[in-house]
């Protein structure tokens, strides 16, 4: 009988970009949730991830993918690193209806900067039709700038084919590392 | 909104001032939103009342996503212990907000002790 093989993958990225509604799409189960009522009306949303998200999903051929959601504010900074440790891929979720969406991706490879190297990983950016500045060519300039190539997508995290979308192209990316 | 000027920063800085006096061996006392942001601190100790917050605020989050995932209730307590001290964080309501607590000590202190001064500080918040 051959082993299950079980990856994991870290969704990242700004409060409200969708890392919680991303796993909960993907996610063969009800995912594990932390969220609690937001007090920090410059959200503008009511409740928030302080801990993690964790959820499964059963890819077929001996293969699972666990789904590890962090919280978006700079203040779970600590979380960002326990959560990332050993993991195959990263999803940078950026919600391009915010003010500054560039700057919100450097944050987050400022954080995970150490961790790059052997992590794969992909950007995926939200609210696109509404918000379609910055363009998707303008984050992979901003990523070539930094000495980064990595896939750059529109998603809709609500989505379940545009999730599994980013989470291919972390396997993807790993399967060329082999 | 400044945290300082929070509705319940008056009962917080209330009880974070009650525990260091009530608590023999209580070295830092710290009173967080849910979300992570800190209302109050007291005490002796240096700590970071803002990471602190945080910190607990993902502590306590794990916490209550345990005790549904085994279906044993609501969590009250959650204890950090360690070779030189205790962190004991106990999740309170107030006037139907999520609070949480958080009272550092030496080892000097019975567990049971800080517990029980942690129940009354729940009480004494919402009596404020």
């Amino acid at each position: 009988m051959n082993a299950m093989v079980s990856h994991k993958i870290v969704f990242t990225g700004t409060p409200g970009a969708g890392k919680t509604t991303a796993i909960a799409a993907l996610s063969d189960k009800p995912p594990v949730l932390t969220d609690v009522r937001n007090t920090d009306a410059s959200l503008g949303k009511e409740r928030t991830t302080v801990g993690l998200d964790f959820g499964e999903v059963d890819l077929g051929d001996g293969q699972s993918v666990r789904l590890l959601g962090t919280p978006g504010q700079l203040r779970f900074e600590f979380m960002w690193q326990i959560i990332a440790t050993d993991a195959l891929g990263l999803v940078i979720l950026i919600d391009n209806s915010r003010p500054d969406p560039l700057a919100d991706l450097a944050t987050y490879l400022d954080a995970y900067e150490a961790l790059l190297p052997s992590m794969n990983c992909a950007v995926g950016v939200g609210r696109t039709l509404e918000c379609p500045l910055p363009t998707l060519d303008d984050f992979a300039d901003a990523l070539a700038a930094r000495g980064w190539v990595f896939p750059v997508l529109a998603v809709d995290v609500r989505e379940r084919d545009d999730v599994l979308m980013l989470v291919d192209t972390v396997l993807a990316q790993a399967e060329t590392r082999i | 909104m400044s945290y300082s000027e929070h509705h319940l920063a008056r009962h917080a800085r209330l009880v974070a001032d009650a525990l260091l006096t009530d608590v023999d061996g209580a070295s830092a006392i710290v009173v967080a939103t849910a979300d992570g942001f800190h209302l109050a601190q007291s005490g002796p100790r240096s700590v970071d009342p803002a990471r602190l917050a945080a910190i607990v605020s993902s502590l306590a989050a794990l916490g209550d996503a345990a005790s549904r995932e085994t279906g044993i209730g609501t969590p009250r307590c959650l204890v950090v212990d360690c070779s030189d001290g205790r962190l004991v964080v106990r999740c309170v309501e107030v006037q139907g907000e999520a609070l949480i607590v958080v009272l550092l000590t030496d080892r000097s202190i019975l567990l049971g002790l800080a517990l029980n001064s942690l129940a009354k500080a729940e009480q004494l918040m919402n009596a404020a």
